[in-house]
């Protein structure tokens, strides 16, 4: 299980990594953490022929806190992120979510870009990125552009980056204080990709009633999905049993997962009935109980 | 296509430099090129653990990390683990308290804890079960792995309270 | 309760740490990866990407021509030097054997089949250099699975075959169909362990240097057993024994798996021949899981028949192994010893036992811990907990009431084994009460009260071990022998060494003998070397460190030589101190009066006087030199048994269980070290819990695995198993000096069906029978479903 061969070189910052995969096209992969594609590589299921790693770059290791938003850099590692305050308290989802991400050693070296341009859909932080309606910004040789979370994620894999463009950061909506937030993950063993996963961020107004719900579901579909119809159906309700367990079929309803080893499509679907209902009534606990 | 790479490593405090390939892995560097065959290769797809190193202070997988991305960089490995000719305090309590049979993750699996221990001193069974899970054991159950775990920071932390500074 | 009254003794049954631990800790051990030797180059191997198919054409020139690359050879180029893999296991009389070459030479019968294999520089221009053999492959039609194979229109995997039965065999005690004629109650389900295997973390690996001028070969191999690779590296090679060095260095874990021989140890050997260097060959992750044994794979479709009162009065099945294109080194002696253990401790009258063994174009078969009597254990004890439901009668009360009495032993199963010794009732017993004592079935009512699905499961299993008395295994069909044998040595400095065939694969065996000898001699441990792991200068073992023999079997051969050894110490002793040698004791290093510690002799003094200085120090009737060699071949096998309990919880919407405490009460016989034992038990129940809940080689209809990676056969982590709590009674084994029986295997045995037993209970009121393994959650999710809506799920 050694790599194949490659050529390396390593970028000094975001624009000499957009030159560097401009000149070399489509044979070239940036590499971030390496946590998903090194493992590729070692299978020879993935062979660039150049690299270009970022690890020595500068400007896109970044969190920070801006109108009404977290952005938080591409190379940002992503136990930085899950142990910084900051993000902790605009997104408490991230933390949680990261939680369920591999494993610190994993965490460590894994960037926060490199699992959002590695596009896996059953992969946590892509998910929470559906879940919040995140935006990503991508450079390219002609400039920067903004791209929402539900457009970049185009199937198991492939985003909507060019070959010649690189993620440079990504924005969350910083959650209403006292958001209650829920992971709700199907994994065989803790820490392994899901089998189903839920992310839910449910916010009661003083009456009571649901003034926020986001949700979204990893492992079920192509890429992660935002259940929009279930969203509707529970926002400005009081999120009672019956309103959840009905959310819960119609998120059933607009996914469509596959088979693989380790769960067949029918079991996936009824995963998800079961884990919205779950993270909706663990969110507004997570809510009610209280949290900094 | 050979693309080679001359690079400078700092490992357990000794500086070694050499030739690799891009597409040498660091825990190949280490074991190969640097001689230290404490770090073990039980996967190379980044999931068993045994090949874990600290990649300037922070665990990493050395299966996962390609040499010439640790140009420059301090590493420490299993053999750097040893006090002078004594083991450490986490590596007595591994002895002591069976938590080890092959040996073949202990590399990993000391590193690991290491670094939990350093983040969390007083860990509870559980954190300390999640802390090690991305270390695979085959031969122990785990049971004497998470008592070594706990056991050498209860030595550690009375390690504090009699000397006023962590041992 | 009653347990042996503990001697009082310095080392034995002491909770010793590992003497080799300090350097596993430090990084500073050799494993097989660490050797290089000096010429050294690497080689891989090309394996089949399909599951049957006829090879037309393999092209190599491409590969050859590759700057780094050594040698490049094909199973035509094999075959010229090699002959067929070899089987040492025929327990079905008349079976067809069918054999295959290190490297295929017309047909692949699975994926992962060897084809070509390369040496080179290193292993990165080895891989690069197979990506460039060309290889045409006509496809064959693919037997996938055990009910494909069986199929009266199945492609045959052998044509000259009637069908893919490889052979078949019934063993009978009593009248079956009579007892089942006359029963009041008869239970049955077809059982299914899905396969997996040993998956030690340091996958398997070899260096060998085949030196035609001086005819030698010499290899260093991962191997648990070193004396019989020997062998069989002589007998595929035609090269003599005496010509052939083996090597353990360090094993990083080995489960059976690694007793097993393999075709890399060939290949390496030939590519070393034909290219004039030492060659290294690892099995890398990928590979493992189609190049090392494959195991676990079998169905038994078995019944228990009863009377109302709940005596056991038959017991009758047939159990089919999965065997795979080819035999493994051990034939289909794992799925044969699953059906002489099925009836497990119970007292059985009337058997019938069926064994057939099927090709498919799955892997080869072969070992991993527990050899087939993990999936007896699934017979019988699902069986009980079945009938006990049945009868309305408490699975605790069941099973003691159908165990032999102490003074029935030494108990003949019915089926090959007779049991040595027990106390099963007390062990039993000794369980229940861990339970109650640790608070489980108070747990269980407010878990319940609470909506939760907590269940408390039980096992009791047998474990043979100290395999075994030679003579009998040649008669049931091993092609080898059981015996052990050592050298214990005491040098003229005074400090003792022993040799052993066995070896270490972190089970304890250098410490347990450390101990056995301090103990026996009366010496400081740290006095003591152990020394395995190389055929040139350590005695000969039979079949290898395999088949829990280590402790009992090589155990029992220190007990008898250091015994010996110090007789004659204490005679040169009596010599010195001109005294009688019934009037000494050896203590500490030291020859001592008794009651007089001030006239005294340090054994350096012995040494020396045995060594160096004779004259005037060693009696006449004294041969020089402190060394004792003992033989040691059982007269019979050991019987080690234990009550497993396993608390859970299920959770009945996604059929995700989760382990939350594990007890055992266990007896195998006399414990050298309780630590370790401990560590053994653990770390076997952890690996069935794998196979009960995790583990599975998931195979599609082209015969393809698609669990090839450690992110898909999920061996358990830290957060999936629960914590141990160990209580032993001792009952020694009457037979074997010393008292030991073996326990490496006993977590393996007794963890699988544990599961289904306690996920049956979490359950209790949908009347779920879990007797499928791994139990996933989609497939537990489908039970539940089933239940509630009220169909019969056995």
């Amino acid at each position: 299980m050694k790599p194949p061969p490659f050529e390396y070189r390593s970028a000094h910052d975001s624009a000499e990594a957009v030159t560097l995969l401009t000149e070399y096209g489509d044979d070239a992969k940036i590499l971030a953490g390496g946590q998903s594609l090194v493992p590729l590589m070692n299978f020879r299921m993935a062979r660039p022929s150049v690299l270009i790693d970022i690890n020595q770059t500068q400007d896109m290791t970044h969190i920070h806190a801006e109108d009404g938003h977290l952005v938080v850099g591409a190379m940002t590692r992503q136990r930085v992120l899950e142990r910084d305050q900051t993000a902790g308290s605009a997104v408490p989802l991230l933390p949680a979510a990261l939680a369920h991400s591999g494993h610190t050693t994993n965490r460590n070296r894994g960037t926060f870009g490199g699992s959002l341009a590695h596009a896996d859909p059953a992969a946590e932080l892509p998910t929470v990125l559906v879940a919040l309606g995140g935006e990503l910004t991508v450079q390219g040789p002609s400039g920067k552009r903004t791209v929402p979370a539900e457009d970049f994620f185009l199937a198991p894999l492939v985003t909507s980056l060019e070959y010649n463009e690189i993620l440079l950061s990504a924005r969350l909506p910083r959650l209403p204080r006292g958001t209650g937030v829920r992971v709700e993950e199907l994994a065989r063993r803790h820490g392994d990709f899901a089998i189903v996963s839920v992310m839910a961020a449910v916010h009661l107004d003083s009456n009571g009633r649901a003034d926020l719900v986001r949700i979204a579901a990893g492992g079920v579909d192509s890429t992660p999905i935002r259940l929009h119809e279930a969203e509707a159906q529970l926002s400005g309700t009081t999120l009672d049993d019956a309103g959840i367990d009905a959310a819960a079929v119609a998120a059933a309803d607009s996914v469509q997962p596959t088979d693989d080893v380790h769960g067949s499509a029918s079991y996936r679907l009824e995963m998800v009935r079961v884990l919205v209902a779950r993270a909706i009534r663990s969110a507004i606990t997570h809510q009610k109980e209280g949290h900094p | 296509m050979s693309d080679k790479h001359t690079i400078t490593v700092t490992v357990n405090g000794h500086v070694y430099t050499d030739d690799c390939e891009a597409r040498m892995t660091l825990a190949d560097f280490l074991r190969r090129q640097c001689g230290l065959t404490g770090t073990h290769l039980g996967c190379e797809h980044g999931v068993c653990g045994a090949c874990t190193v600290f990649l300037d202070d922070v665990a990493v997988r050395s299966c996962l990390t390609f040499a010439v991305q640790a140009d420059g960089a301090r590493i420490k490995t299993v053999e750097g683990l040893a006090e002078g000719d004594e083991l450490n305090t986490l590596q007595k309590s591994f002895q002591e308290n069976h938590g080890l049979q092959c040996g073949f993750c202990t590399p990993g699996m000391l590193m690991c804890a290491t670094e939990l221990l350093r983040e969390n001193p007083n860990p509870t069974e559980t954190e300390v079960r999640e802390g090690i899970s991305g270390v695979l054991c085959r031969c122990t159950g785990y049971d004497g792995i998470v008592r070594s775990v706990m056991a050498a920071a209860d030595s550690r932390r009375d390690g504090v309270s009699e000397s006023g500074s962590i041992s | 309760m009653t347990t042996t009254e503990p001697q009082s003794t310095k080392y034995a049954g002491k909770p010793q740490p590992g003497i080799d631990d300090p350097s596993l800790l430090t990084g500073s051990s050799t494993y097989m990866d660490d050797i290089t030797v000096p010429r050294m180059i690497e080689g891989a191997v090309l394996r089949s990407p399909v599951a049957h198919a006829r090879i037309t054409r393999i092209d190599v020139s491409k590969a050859r021509e590759l700057p780094g690359v050594f040698d490049v050879i094909t199973g035509n180029d094999l075959v010229e030097i090699a002959g067929e893999q070899p089987v040492i296991w025929y327990p079905i009389p008349e079976q067809r054997i069918a054999r295959a070459h290190a490297l295929a030479t017309d047909t692949v019968r699975w994926v992962g089949q060897g084809v070509a294999a390369v040496a080179a520089v290193d292993r990165y221009v080895a891989e690069d250099a197979l990506e460039l053999i060309e290889v045409d492959y006509e496809p064959l039609p693919v037997v996938a699975d055990l009910e494909q194979a069986l199929a009266p229109d199945a492609p045959k995997l052998y044509e000259d075959w009637p069908d893919n039965v490889s052979g078949s065999m019934t063993l009978t005690a009593g009248d079956a169909d009579a007892a089942f004629a006359e029963a009041d109650v008869v239970v049955g389900a077809s059982f299914r362990h899905h396969p997996g295997y040993g998956c030690p973390i340091e996958t398997r690996g070899c260096i060998s240097n085949w030196d035609v001028f001086s005819g030698r070969l010499d290899v260093w191999l991962g191997t648990q057993s070193p004396n019989l690779a020997r062998e069989l590296f002589a007998q595929v090679l035609s090269l003599p024994v005496s010509k052939i060095r083996v090597r353990t260095p360090e094993i990083g874990g080995g489960f059976g798996l690694k007793f097993d021989f393999y075709p890399e140890g060939v290949i390496a050997a030939i590519l070393s021949r034909r290219s004039k260097r030492p060659v290294k060959l690892l099995e890398d992750r990928q590979e493992s899981f189609v190049a090392s044994s494959r195991s676990r794979d079998m169905r038994h479709d078995f019944e228990m028949a009863l009377r109302s009162d709940g005596t056991i009065l038959g017991l009758r099945g047939t159990a089919y192994g999965v065997l795979g294109g080819a035999l493994g080194t051990v034939g289909a002696g794992p799925p044969w010893a699953s059906v002489l253990t099925s009836m497990g401790p119970y007292k059985i009258p009337n058997q019938e036992l069926t064994l057939k063994a099927v090709m498919t174009n799955r892997s080869p078969y072969g070992s991993y811990r527990g050899w087939g009597v993990p999936k007896g254990n699934i017979v019988h004890e699902r069986l009980i907990e079945l009938a006990a439901r049945k009868l309305g009668m408490s699975r605790i009360e069941l099973r003691r009431m159908n165990f032999p009495a102490p003074d029935e032993f030494p108990y003949f199963s019915g089926a090959a084994f007779t049991f040595d010794s027990g106390r099963y009732a007390d062990c039993l017993d000794l369980a229940t009460s861990a339970v109650e004592e640790r608070g489980w079935n108070e747990l269980q009512r407010e878990g319940r009260e609470a909506g939760r699905s907590i269940g408390i499961g039980y096992g009791f299993h047998i474990e043979p071990g100290a395999y075994g008395p030679s003579r009998v295994l040649n008669m049931v069909g091993l092609d080898h022998s059981g015996f052990d044998e050592v050298y214990v040595r005491m040098d003229s400095a005074g400090k003792v060494t022993v040799l052993s065939g066995q070896i270490s694969t972190g089970q304890g065996t250098h410490t347990t003998y450390a101990q056995l000898v301090a103990e026996g001699l009366g010496v400081p441990i740290e006095d003591v070397t152990v020394v395995t792991g190389d055929t040139e200068s350590c005695p000969y073992t039979g079949y290898g460190t395999g088949g829990s023999r280590a402790a009992t079997l090589g155990g029992a051969a220190i007990v008898n030589a250091t015994g010996r050894l110090k007789a004659k110490i204490l005679r040169i002793g009596a010599e010195l101190l001109e005294a009688d040698p019934e009037d000494l004791e050896l203590d500490n290093g030291r020859v001592s009066v008794r009651g007089a510690a001030d006239s005294s002799v340090s054994t350096a003094d012995i040494g020396y006087s045995a060594y160096r200085m004779l004259n005037g120090r060693l009696p006449e009737s004294e041969t020089p030199t402190l060394e004792e060699v003992d033989v040691f071949d059982p007269a019979n096998m050991t019987t080690s048994y234990a009550c497993t309990a396993l608390l859970v919880e299920v959770d009945r919407q996604t059929g995700a269980v989760k382990l939350l405490d594990c007890l055992q009460a266990h007896d195998a016989g006399v414990i050298i070290n309780p630590l370790l034992a401990d560590g053994q038990l653990a770390g076997g129940l952890a690996q069935a819990f794998g196979g009960g809940l995790f583990e599975e080689f998931v195979y599609d209809d082209d015969g393809q695995i698609r669990t090839a990676s450690f992110m898909d056969y999920l061996i358990p982590s830290a957060t999936d198993i629960p914590p141990f709590h160990f209580y032993h009674q001792e009952t020694p084994a009457p037979h074997i000096p010393g008292g030991m029986k073996g326990l490496g295997e006993a977590g393996t045995i007794a963890g699988v069906s544990v599961v289904g037993s306690a996920i049956d209970d979490a359950l209790s009121d949908l009347g779920v029978t879990v007797c499928e393994f791994p139990m996933t959650p989609p497939r537990l999710l489908e039970l539940i479903r089933a239940a509630q809506s009220g169909e019969a799920t056995t």
